[in-house]
């Protein structure tokens, strides 16, 4: 009877429908395995949305991304009695960096056949280097994504030898993986698929203010890495909305990893995209989204290299 | 495979085969065409409107043709905005983005005449030099290069003189808003550069020029030099292979100064080659001026014009000429009125009189003529009477230089600023139609007239008719046959006389109204530069030439001749002086103007 006596009201989800929601329904803590450590900054009971101090900022905030796309499926008829699967995809990672200016500071196309057998693909614009990947189609998938990943840390850890650099933060578009190593380095999730916290804590994330962040946590399964949540301009009604996690290696000090904290809350929040020009506003950051606009632009044109594959395999 | 990429921007090494740095490379995201390509422009390069660019393009048989062009558009633009506030976030160092800079070029030649668009990626450079006359067709002109100003990139632009002086074409059309336009700078610049360029070759020294100077008195100085021309306009002119002199033989004809009895030209600021104009009573009978006096283009639709032929033909028969000052006496009119004509309200007064008498009505005109028409006739001719008086006289002593004549100096400019809108068109048709009848008996083209003439439209209107557009028609159509040669200057090109315009070679325009510029008379500018004309400089002019597909931006250098009083510097003219009259201050009251006399 209580719902007629106060009519529903409703909240479109800021994202656009084809990318999901940022936030997953079944954040209560239940499904994730984690091992939490709540007590790094404060004691979690003590836990309460902390605006950032202030502090040395990076001369330079460098955004790392990365693309694909599935070029073509294809069947590798070898000696099996069954053709095999296999994947044609193109792959561009870049790095952005914004100082005084936003610029690209370099991009790295690959291209590849992904299958359990085969050799390189010659097309007329474009050659496909074949990489082993055994497994069946969703392995095909992961292969690609870790090449990606792969392409991303060549890329950051080719900068980072070149310049001399010693002031710069570089933000890696998903969670940090295979790249911890890389110094003054955070992850940025855009999506909470999974519950990392409890009722209580999450409920401190539910109350931050644009630029606030939680207290940093420690966490980790199988991996572990420093983390916090940090809320940007823009929120909706919608839950957990403008809410971005970030993530940073375990291994640093939490004195560090504070500090990174305050910087990545103080930095980031001015960079957020605004929802009539970004589908998934305002978590994809606007250098982020420029950057992947380019590096889709330099995946080449898709018509063209799928018409140049079935050439080349006819 | 790898592909590492430098940043979007084209490399900053770019050399052309040739080892000269290209501006840019031609794009292929906007189709190339034998006429017409993009050049995407490199970094550390511009170009800029006007620029002249080469190309070349290898064909398979291992010959190359060279495609030139002028950049007619140049647009900027961010790569990877998709929103227009999106500058901002570029600019706040956000969002990465290239500033990308495309010229449009319009080719202007192709050769050899393999007409075949220059592939995208291929380097263009600059033209300079040979490449540059080449692109501009100077190399073909030869011997008839006739230095029109500077273009925007600094360097000489000609004109094809076989286009104006008539062996291909003829005639100049200048367009232009009045006081910004500079037309007639340009039109007197024009002529300096003919005279010394050297394109008359041996025939400089007898080619002529009659110029109209219909406002103002800024053309009265043509052989004075200009006090204010700085070395750096000097320099320029010297770029272009000019004297930065002032014109040398100068006579200036004015109309007799109202009131005075001496007839001394009515010209305050010179008083050197100077000399009065006017036509005596004798000559308007003899020489059938009668026409003139209805010049205005309303006339043609009334019935009266039958009239003006049939009493200028009596005038003409039955004159007389009294004494040697150009009075006349007409024979068998009513015995009353056959007294001695000194004035043209005189004159004006006999024919009234004859024709208001039934009697003497019928010798003079048709008798079916209704006396309407005569009315008609007579109000208009009336009406002449006032402006007409100061030419039209017989009052004044003869002295010898009253003849308004181009056989007295190289450049002869008669001064009309001071004479009514009636006598203006009396003076242009009568003399127009005088030189054009000289030339025709002179039979040959060579050397040739030049007549410059302001406010065409005021005297070959699109509509009507009138005597003075029938000359003008008349020079535009066959002038070119017979060596003369019409600059012709106009606010609005779309207000005159279609055969006109359309039979002049070379067109020109400056600074144009906008509704004008919108108009298909300025066809010939391609929509750039029609934008472009309502913004352009004084002394900026858009050259179009039968030989160049592209009218071509000039800038043509500050006059070195003064064109208003306070310029005045040296004078540099010739003044064979008139008759001096036996006694100078005949005729001059003690309570006559303070002006000096001017001699």
């Amino acid at each position: 009877m209580t719902g007629l006596l106060s009519p529903p009201s409703y909240t479109v989800d800021p994202w656009d429908p084809g990318y999901g929601v940022a936030r997953g329904d079944e954040l209560d803590g239940r499904e994730s395995s984690a091992t939490l450590e709540l007590d790094l900054e404060l004691p979690a009971s003590e836990w309460r949305p902390v605006t950032p101090g202030g502090g040395p900022l990076p001369g330079s905030v460098l955004f790392l991304d990365g693309v694909r796309r599935i070029d073509a499926r294809v069947w590798v008829h070898a000696d099996e009695p069954e053709p095999q699967p296999g994947v044609v995809a193109s792959l561009a990672a870049g790095l952005v960096c914004c100082d005084s200016s936003a610029r690209i500071l370099d991009v790295a196309v690959d291209r590849g056949l992904y299958a359990e057998t085969g050799e390189d693909i010659k097309t007329r614009h474009a050659t496909y280097t074949f990489r082993h990947t055994p497994g069946g189609l969703d392995k095909l998938t992961l292969g690609v994504q870790a090449r990606l990943a792969a392409l991303e840390v060549e890329l950051a850890t080719a900068w980072r030898r070149d310049s001399n650099v010693e002031d710069d933060l570089l933000v890696v578009d998903g969670p940090l993986r295979g790249r911890t190593h890389l110094a003054r380095t955070v992850g940025y999730v855009k999506t909470h698929q999974k519950s990392y916290l409890q009722p209580e804590q999450a409920a401190v994330v539910a109350a931050l203010e644009p630029g606030q962040r939680s207290p940093v946590f420690g966490m980790g399964t199988s991996w572990e890495r420093t983390s916090w949540y940090l809320r940007l301009p823009g929120a909706t009604r919608a839950p957990w909305s403008a809410v971005v996690r970030l993530e940073c290696a375990a291994d640093l000090p939490t004195e560090d990893a504070r500090a990174l904290a305050d910087v990545t809350a103080r930095v980031l929040p001015t960079l957020a995209s605004s929802p009539h020009k970004d589908p998934r506003a305002p978590q994809n950051l606007v250098p982020i989204g420029g950057l992947e606009r380019q590096l889709r632009h330099r995946l080449g044109d898709a018509g063209l290299l799928y018409r140049a594959l079935r050439g080349a395999l006819a | 495979m790898t592909e590492p990429q430098a940043n979007g921007a084209a490399p900053a090494d770019l050399v052309s085969p040739d080892g000269r740095t290209p501006v840019g490379l031609v794009v292929g995201t906007v189709s190339a065409s034998p006429l017409e390509f993009s050049v995407g422009v490199a970094p550390d390069q511009f170009l800029q409107l006007d620029d002249v660019v080469v190309t070349r393009r290898a064909l398979p048989d291992g010959g190359e043709v060279r495609i030139a062009g002028v950049v007619t558009g140049v647009e900027a633009g961010h790569e990877g905005a998709r929103f227009a506030s999106d500058v901002f976030l570029i600019e706040q160092g956000a969002l990465p983005a290239e500033v990308s800079e495309v010229a449009e070029v319009t080719v202007t030649r192709v050769e050899p005449e393999v007409y075949v668009p220059p592939r995208p990626g291929t380097a263009v450079v600059r033209a300079t030099g040979a490449d540059r006359d080449s692109a501009l067709y100077f190399d073909t002109m030869a011997d008839a290069k006739l230095p029109v100003g500077l273009g925007r990139d600094g360097q000489p632009v000609y004109l094809n003189f076989e286009f104006v002086d008539g062996t291909r074409g003829g005639h100049v059309s200048i367009s232009g808003v009045s006081g910004i336009a500079t037309k007639t700078s340009f039109a007197t610049f024009l002529l300096h550069s003919i005279f010394n360029s050297g394109v008359l070759a041996g025939e400089a020294h007898n080619t002529k020029a009659l110029i109209f100077s219909v406002k103002g008195e800024d053309l009265l100085f043509l052989d004075y030099a200009n006090a204010r021309l700085t070395e750096e306009f000097r320099a320029r002119y010297a770029h272009l292979g000019l004297p930065a002199d002032s014109f040398r033989n100068v006579q200036v004809f004015a109309p007799p100064r109202p009131g005075d009895p001496s007839g001394t030209p009515d010209v305050r600021a010179r008083d050197k080659a100077v000399s009065p104009f006017y036509w005596t009573l004798a000559e308007f009978c003899e020489q059938e001026l009668m026409p003139f006096v209805f010049a205005d283009g309303e006339d043609e639709r009334s019935q009266y014009t039958m009239l003006i032929g049939q009493v200028a033909a009596r005038l003409k028969r039955d004159h007389q000429k009294v004494g040697k000052d150009g009075a006349v006496q007409v024979t068998g009119v009513d015995p009353g009125r056959g007294g001695q004509l000194r004035s043209f309200e005189q004159l004006v007064g006999l024919i009234e009189d004859e024709l208001l008498d039934e009697d003497t009505r019928r010798d003079w005109v048709a008798g079916s003529t209704s006396t309407g028409s005569v009315n008609a006739f007579l109000r208009r001719l009336r009406s002449a009477v006032r402006p007409l008086s100061t030419i039209i006289r017989s009052d004044l002593a003869d002295r010898g230089d009253r003849s308004l004549s181009t056989s007295q100096a190289q450049v002869t400019v008669v001064d009309l600023h001071n004479l009514p809108d009636r006598a203006q068109r009396f003076v242009v048709g009568v003399s127009l139609r005088q030189e054009f009848r000289r030339k025709e008996e002179q039979g040959t083209a060579r050397p040739l007239m030049f007549i410059v003439l302001d406010e065409l439209n005021k005297y070959a209107p699109r509509d009507g008719d009138s005597p003075i557009k029938q000359i003008l028609l008349d020079v535009a159509e066959r002038g070119r046959s017979l060596g003369v040669i019409l600059i012709g200057a106009q606010q609005t090109a779309s207000e005159v006389e279609r055969r006109i315009v359309a039979n002049c070679s070379i067109r020109v325009a400056g600074r144009l109204d906008p509704a004008e510029a919108s108009r298909p008379e300025y066809g010939y500018l391609p929509p750039a530069q029609r934008q472009r004309a309502t913004i352009a400089k004084p002394g900026t002019m858009f050259v179009s030439q039968p030989d160049i597909p592209v009218p071509l931006a000039i800038e043509f250098p500050f006059p070195a001749w003064a064109t208003r009083s306070s310029e005045k510097g040296t004078w540099n003219g010739v003044d064979t002086g008139p008759a001096t009259p036996e006694d100078p201050f005949a005729g001059m009251g003690a309570d006559d103007d303070d002006d000096p006399p001017p001699f």
